[in-house]
């Protein structure tokens, strides 16, 4: 995936390509994004849907995530969909015209981890708005086609953008192995609590329990299918009371919890939640290093199973959508069009948090 | 102070079985130890091979292990092997005479853990010199077991290498939860006894190489000895980590799939989750705190997974067999011997406690 440019470069006098760059700390600009030459096996998407992730907007706010740092701008956005507007000469799969959803992440599919299938650890991988690479929140992006996944009929592109976060969440699952024995407790109710959730469901788990430290999220969270809902503080003496509430609320012992927030608290609160050889599935990513009893849980064989990103979830993502297994459109709470300043109040909407779950843009 | 149960009875001319008993801190006592009754499904074994476990070394020092407090007398012991004396009513696979290793535990059969294969984890486990359910332990002449928990030992493996089996357990427990193969480049994190087991049991497994840490060179050099490919020498002080995490990754040469805590500080934990490679496993087997600071998220985030580990399940067969065919030499580890008397006995803890070159110690009654 080439690197693209900002110079204005119109030799057919074809439209020019914008996209939303991040320029600076909470500077964000719609300009000119050149797009590399299609190879042959890559397709053109005219993007449609694009949403915004936590990690856009830590990148916007402090120009890192992690251990990654902007140094120089770069497009924003990766949680998108769209229609095909070209394919390269070796693509036989898509035609123009046909409405994909898109995986991010282009993996090198020479290392160990890429030939052994777990290609979301390969350490060469080009993500979408992970520096130094471009993102998609752009009106046209060049991609590999085998990483462009058609939409059934019945799935809208919002709902194909979707596939991302929802992918998490399926990722989780499998790494959890979620099934119809299998009792589930999320930490956190935001996005990827949510999506986390319908996944869950979506495996067969008969019973989920979900908690936070917001009463709209979980009333949010309840509404999506939630079994029961217990508010929480951020206090880490109410610990062994809230493991209490959790385990009434369960009326069983918990066999699988997410930490979809990823605080000494909630991990703490986690590992003290599951049963004996159960699992703790660390989704969220809050503190670096964190105190937590992890003595006492491995004591239990309570097993710690970390998630980065996920791997192959586009297809059954795409299967519980056209089936209605899951509903991920009620996750969408605001909508954007793709201008300069509701690109601004998009993020800046997202950023608040609070009662947005989804911000989605239709371009 | 004597301890007589005075519900049970002894006819004369039987012998008074005589056991190791825990009274107080570093209070020991051989004394009456009277059995219960031989139920249908029990046999009566006469102990011959007993080790001390860091677990007995601890309800020595301080009358606790953990959240188990030993509030009351308490007979130690549980890595054991004996010969039959007698068999219950409905005991058909076991004879008198036959030499036996012990599985410590008793669970309860007939909960959810136990239904589903991970009986290790029953609540209601009783094991062998265990607080938690003030279970007596088995360094005595003579104890009652359910014979399924009785395994025989083959012509060629001794009734101190059956004892053995117990701490072996642990490290077999490990290796498989870790799945460990001729595929996984295994790094451990303490050269103690759990280390060393776990090492001999990663190398029956098939593990291709295998790094051991410690503070002590004596250790490092057994554990050479034993087979590990390469030792490193390091510190307990966290600035040294760092350095440390390079040492380790170089003494491997490729990637770390597997590292086994047998240590279970901030720093043998976080050297773990440093160490090893994207998707691998860090398996913490050593329990020495309870909370711990180590950086998990990042860890987590390369999909490395934390394994905990309780003790074992169903590990005695492969045991047997993989020291009847001579796979593990398990007869190195055994560093120190003592007789069962008052005196020998409290010689044997005291040697344990110090730890340094003494790794298995082993009483012959």
């Amino acid at each position: 995936m080439g690197k693209g440019g900002m110079s204005v470069d119109d030799d057919h006098g074809e439209e020019q390509n914008m996209a939303a760059w991040l320029v600076a700390i909470n500077t964000l600009k719609i300009q000119p994004f050149n797009l590399p030459p299609l190879g042959p096996h890559d397709v053109r998407v005219r993007m449609k849907a694009v949403g915004i992730c936590g990690s856009d907007v830590h990148y916007l706010k402090t120009l890192r995530c992690a251990h990654f740092v902007v140094e120089e701008p770069m497009v924003i956005g990766h949680e998108c969909a769209g229609i095909i507007e070209e394919v390269g000469s070796e693509v036989k799969a898509l035609v123009p015209g046909d409405r994909v959803a898109i995986e991010p992440g282009i993996s090198c599919w020479r290392c160990d981890h890429c030939k052994q299938g777990r290609y979301n650890l390969c350490p060469d991988m080009k993500f979408f708005a992970t520096p130094p690479v471009h993102g998609s929140l752009a009106n046209q992006i060049v991609h590999p086609a085998d990483l462009c996944f058609k939409l059934p009929d019945n799935v809208s592109l919002e709902e194909g953008a979707m596939c991302e976060p929802l992918s998490v969440g399926v990722h989780a699952c499998r790494r959890a192995e979620i099934g119809p024995e299998t009792k589930v407790l999320i930490m956190g109710a935001g996005p990827i609590g949510l999506v986390t959730m319908l996944a869950a469901r979506a495996f067969g788990a008969p019973r989920i329990v979900i908690v936070d430290v917001d009463d709209h999220r979980l009333s949010v969270a309840k509404s999506l299918g939630a079994d029961d809902i217990v508010k929480v503080s951020t206090n880490s003496q109410d610990v062994p009371g809230e493991v209490e509430q959790i385990h009434k609320a369960m009326g069983a012992d918990v066999d699988v919890t997410f930490d979809c927030a990823g605080f000494n608290k909630t991990m703490t609160t986690a590992l003290s939640a599951t049963k004996p050889g159960g699992k703790v599935c660390l989704v969220g990513m809050g503190h670096s290093e964190m105190t937590v009893p992890l003595t006492p849980a491995a004591a239990r064989e309570v097993d710690v199973i970390g998630i980065f990103r996920y791997k192959n979830t586009w297809p059954l993502c795409l299967e519980f959508l056209r089936s209605g297994k899951i509903d991920v459109k009620p996750l969408i709470t605001h909508r954007y069009g793709f201008s300069q300043k509701e690109v601004e109040e998009a993020f800046e909407t997202s950023a608040a948090g609070g009662n947005a779950i989804k911000v989605m843009f239709n371009l | 102070m004597v301890i007589i149960n005075t519900e049970m009875s002894q006819s004369e001319d039987e012998e008074i079985n005589m056991a190791a008993w825990i009274l107080g801190v570093k209070d020991l006592s051989i004394q009456p130890y009277p059995l219960p009754s031989l139920g249908p499904h029990d046999v009566k074994i006469r102990i011959k091979a007993v080790g001390i476990c860091g677990s007995d070394v601890h309800y020595y020092k301080t009358m606790r292990c953990a959240n188990f407090i030993a509030n009351k007398p308490m007979v130690l012991g549980h890595e054991c092997a004996g010969i039959i004396q007698e068999l219950g009513t409905q005991v058909q696979s076991l004879a008198v005479g036959d030499r036996v290793a012990l599985e410590p535990g008793i669970s309860c059969q007939t909960c959810n853990f136990c239904k589903g294969g991970r009986y290790n984890l029953c609540r209601g486990m009783k094991c062998f010199g265990s607080a938690s359910t003030h279970t007596h332990g088995s360094l005595a002449n003579m104890v009652v077991h359910p014979a399924n928990l009785c395994f025989k030992l083959p012509d060629n493996v001794s009734l101190e290498e059956g004892a053995m089996i117990e701490p072996l357990s642990v490290g077999v427990h490990a290796c498989r939860r870790a799945n460990i193969s001729p595929d996984t480049n295994v790094l451990i994190i303490g050269a103690g006894p759990i280390g060393l087991v776990v090492s001999l049991a990663a190398r029956a497994f098939g593990s291709p190489r295998i790094v051991m840490v410690d503070v002590d060179n004596t250790r490092l050099s057994i554990a050479k000895d034993l087979g590990a490919d390469e030792t490193i020498l390091v510190s307990t002080s966290i600035q040294d980590m760092e350095k440390e995490v390079v040492q380790i990754q170089n003494a491997m040469r490729s990637k770390i799939h597997v590292s086994f805590d047998c240590v279970g500080y901030n720093k043998t934990m976080s050297t773990s989750l440093n160490v090893t490679t994207s998707g691998g496993k860090v398996c913490l087997i050593g329990l020495a705190q309870t909370e711990m600071t180590v950086p998990l998220t990042p860890a987590a985030a390369r999909e490395v997974d934390v394994i905990g580990i309780f003790r074992y399940r169903n590990t005695w067969p492969l045991c047997i067999e993989l020291l009847r065919t001579g796979k593990i030499d398990i007869k190195p580890l055994i560093s120190h011997r003592f007789g069962f008397s008052q005196k020998e006995l409290e010689e044997a803890f005291e040697t344990s406690a110090r730890g340094g070159n003494a790794i298995k110690i082993m009483f012959n009654l």
